[in-house]
């Protein structure tokens, strides 16, 4: 190589880099979910939730005049996976990392991100956590760069004794049966923390392994033996299923107070057995439903399928973040990621349910919450079954939120 | 009193169903060697075949026909899948049946969804057989059991008592010699195969409607049943039996019992201490239930490899 060509060479390379510069990165969203193998699911639910809502932020103009980008990565089902996952989508340019089912994979990717953060001062990235409800990642998992949009064990707890204990179907002997893994273990405390302000006595609790079990009928017997009115369970899937089929075959008389009944396919398969049981979550399509009714019906329309489960709460979320980034300027990068965050920490946005914001000590979401019951006479109903969810009680964000945790040690940037 | 008779009787019939689905299983592999990594995915076939006959040909029909289906699969499996890689070894048997219940449970999610599907006990099979100080023990429960004891009868008089159960049998230890008196020793193998898929497809057929039928039974189901035929002894089919409920009763116990090791120690006055320590002392037995069969299994490797009635090693 002769010199001259040598310095065109280089002329035009830096030529290509300030062209490069000149023109902003359109900001990079990542959703690293499970969206194959046996939990894909979930996963699945939240990809179109998230991809709808995305839709809607481009169809307004994006980001910075440029269509907002989401990658999909599939994590596997586990933190493995998801560890590996999170590194991809951060080496591909993503700044907002979005993540929701199994507390197990958030644990992992809330402290990937904490790390990387922590490395990268300047290049920080955005974990916005859609559903991921154990207590730990608000509380010594805490740190300024996650953001739960969804409800938290303490919140589902709470609000669904509260309702349970307004419609009279509470009663004073309660049975605690969760999963033994981080979300489980919660769900257990916070129902015996609550047992004392609502006047039940929990008689017994059961941690168990989660989603191997298929014969639920030696737990029922304990339940029976206990003599309960009510189960609370975290349970969910498989576990929650099995339960309630058991505890119906057995004759059981107790009711249950779940957080995730309104999982699809759980009220198809559980038929009458799941009538009059309770659940506790952020959205009802018949509640307010001059608001909500729009918003079902457009969801619908560009999924094919009306929104529920996990959706509701995910696609708020993203609502909330679309929010946020009409508030930061767009940078070379994509966007400022910490601008991001604070911005994230004041903005707030009505939902069809009513207010939804995040409170900035523990960037835990303030959100109503929705006490509702398995009915006949519910508007919508699930899974194509004479069944569906009847709004019991609508509990105001005020109202639903639960302390702030003491081992929430946030390190704020500044 | 009361609480230790169901405890019993619900691990007994847990172990039953366990058998249904071990049970051809430990078949096909003291017939033909072939550790059948799809087994599982035919109990999941039987399932939502079963489900999807019923609205046609109503429940009884469905779970007699299903695993007549189920059988089919498996014979077509045998002839156009495992006989072609027969000749490379097990490993490659291993590997084609693994792929197959990949394969298996991706289409079902295809076809089905990713959601458990209404398929259901029927309003008639659906009350109570007794009850015993408040609680209903369900018919459907003991029309489980004894479809899995009608089933092991059946097998064993069918290997024992009949022409085709010597030529089966002696189709295993001397193939050759059985070939050369005039018998069609790969057809004995495709009918072992399609039997023992079959008899998971009744399983199937019949569990899947009361427990639930979901693209991930296959897997849930899975791994327990391969606990159950190493523990029986590979091939045993008593020896299914005796594992199936071994390990259906043990869980069943443990399940009611808030036994923790903290309390073993209280026997040598040490109760304190070890509640002190914390961590794996004060973990109830309970709550490692589901944990329990592998602990078994461990145990029965460790003192007797060839399983509790195996005879190959």
């Amino acid at each position: 190589m002769t010199f001259s060509s040598l310095v065109r060479g280089t002329a035009a390379s830096a030529l290509v880099l300030m062209a490069g510069s000149a023109a902003a990165e359109p900001l990079k969203i990542a959703l690293v979910e499970t969206l194959s193998g046996p939990q894909a699911s979930t996963g699945l639910l939240y990809r179109s939730a998230v991809q709808y809502e995305i839709g809607k932020l481009n169809e307004q103009g994006g980001f910075g005049g440029e269509e907002i980008v989401l990658a999909e990565y599939d994590n596997q089902g586990g933190p493995v996976g998801a560890a590996d996952r999170v590194r991809a989508a951060i080496a591909d340019g993503a700044q907002i990392i979005l993540q929701g089912s199994s507390s197990a994979v958030a644990g992992q990717v809330t402290e990937d991100v904490r790390k990387h953060n922590l490395r990268n001062p300047g290049n920080e990235v955005l974990y916005v956590n859609l559903g991921a409800e154990a207590m730990e990642l608000t509380g010594e998992k805490c740190h300024f760069y996650h953001f739960r949009v969804s409800p938290n064990a303490a919140i589902r707890v709470g609000t669904l004794v509260e309702g349970m204990r307004e419609a009279d179907a509470l009663g004073e002997r309660v049975y605690a049966m969760n999963q033994n893994y981080s979300w489980g273990v919660d769900v257990q405390e916070n129902t015996k923390a609550a047992a004392e302000e609502m006047g039940f006595e929990v008689v017994e609790e059961t941690l168990h392994d989660v989603n191997k079990i298929q014969d639920f009928a030696p737990y029922v017997a304990r339940i029976q033996a206990a003599h309960a009115d009510t189960v609370i369970t975290g349970n969910w899937s498989n576990d929650l299923l099995l339960l309630m089929k058991a505890a119906s075959s057995a004759g059981l008389e107790a009711r249950f107070g779940t957080a995730f009944l309104d999982q699809p396919g759980n009220v198809g398969n559980a038929g009458a057995v799941a009538e009059g049981h309770f659940v506790s979550t952020p959205f009802n399509a018949e509640t307010n439903p001059d608001l909500s009714g729009p918003f079902v019906e457009d969801y619908k329309a560009a999924t094919g399928h009306y929104p529920s489960y996990v959706e509701p709460a995910a696609a708020f979320g993203i609502r909330l973040l679309g929010e946020a980034l009409g508030q930061v300027e767009p940078t070379e990068a994509g966007v400022d990621v910490t601008a991001l965050a604070q911005a994230l920490e004041t903005v707030s946005i009505e939902t069809p349910m009513g207010e939804l914001s995040i409170r900035p000590e523990d960037h835990q979401a303030v959100l109503p919450m929705v006490v509702q019951t398995v009915s006949r006479d519910a508007v919508y109903k699930a899974d194509d079954t004479e069944f569906g969810f009847k709004p019991v009680k609508l509990i105001s964000a005020e109202d639903a939120a639960a302390p702030v945790q003491d081992s929430c040690e946030m390190q704020r940037p500044g | 009193m009361d609480q230790l008779v169901f405890a019993l009787l619900n691990g007994t019939i847990y172990g039953l169903l366990l058998f249904m689905v071990s049970a051809g299983l430990t078949l096909i592999f003291g017939m033909m060697g072939v550790l059948n990594f799809a087994h599982a995915s035919f109990y999941m076939l039987g399932a939502y075949f079963a489900y999807t006959l019923e609205p046609l040909t109503g429940f009884w029909a469905a779970i007699l026909l299903s695993p007549l289906l189920v059988t089919g699969i498996g014979v077509l499996v045998e002839k156009f899948i495992l006989r072609r890689v027969h000749a490379f070894g097990h490993a490659h048997e291993l590997l084609v049946t693994f792929g197959l219940s990949v394969v298996i449970a991706e289409l079902i999610k295809m076809g089905y969804g990713n959601f458990p599907v209404d398929y259901r006990v029927p309003p008639e099979l659906r009350f109570a057989a007794f009850s015993i100080s408040g609680i209903d023990y369900p018919f459907y429960r003991l029309f489980m059991g004894a479809i899995a004891l009608v089933m092991f009868a059946a097998i064993y008089l069918l290997l024992t008592r009949t022409r085709v159960g010597i030529v089966v049998r002696s189709a295993i230890y001397r193939p050759q010699m059985v070939e050369a008196l005039g018998h069609n020793v790969p057809l004995v193998f495709m009918g072992v195969f399609g039997v023992g898929a079959g008899l998971a497809g009744l399983a199937g057929a019949v569990a899947g409607a009361f427990y639930t039928t979901n693209p991930n039974m296959a897997l849930e189901l899975g791994v327990v049943v391969f606990v159950v035929v190493v523990v029986g002894g590979l091939g045993s089919m008593g020896g299914a039996m005796l594992a199936s409920l071994l390990i259906g009763i043990t869980n069943s116990l443990a399940v009611g019992s808030n036994l923790r090791p903290a309390d073993l120690f209280a026997l040598v006055g040490q109760r304190d201490w070890a509640e002190q320590i914390g961590g794996l002392m004060t973990v109830q037995l309970s709550s490692l239930a589901a944990t329990l069969p592998f602990l078994i299994m461990l145990i029965v490797l460790v003192v007797r490899p060839s399983g509790l009635m195996g005879e190959k090693e």
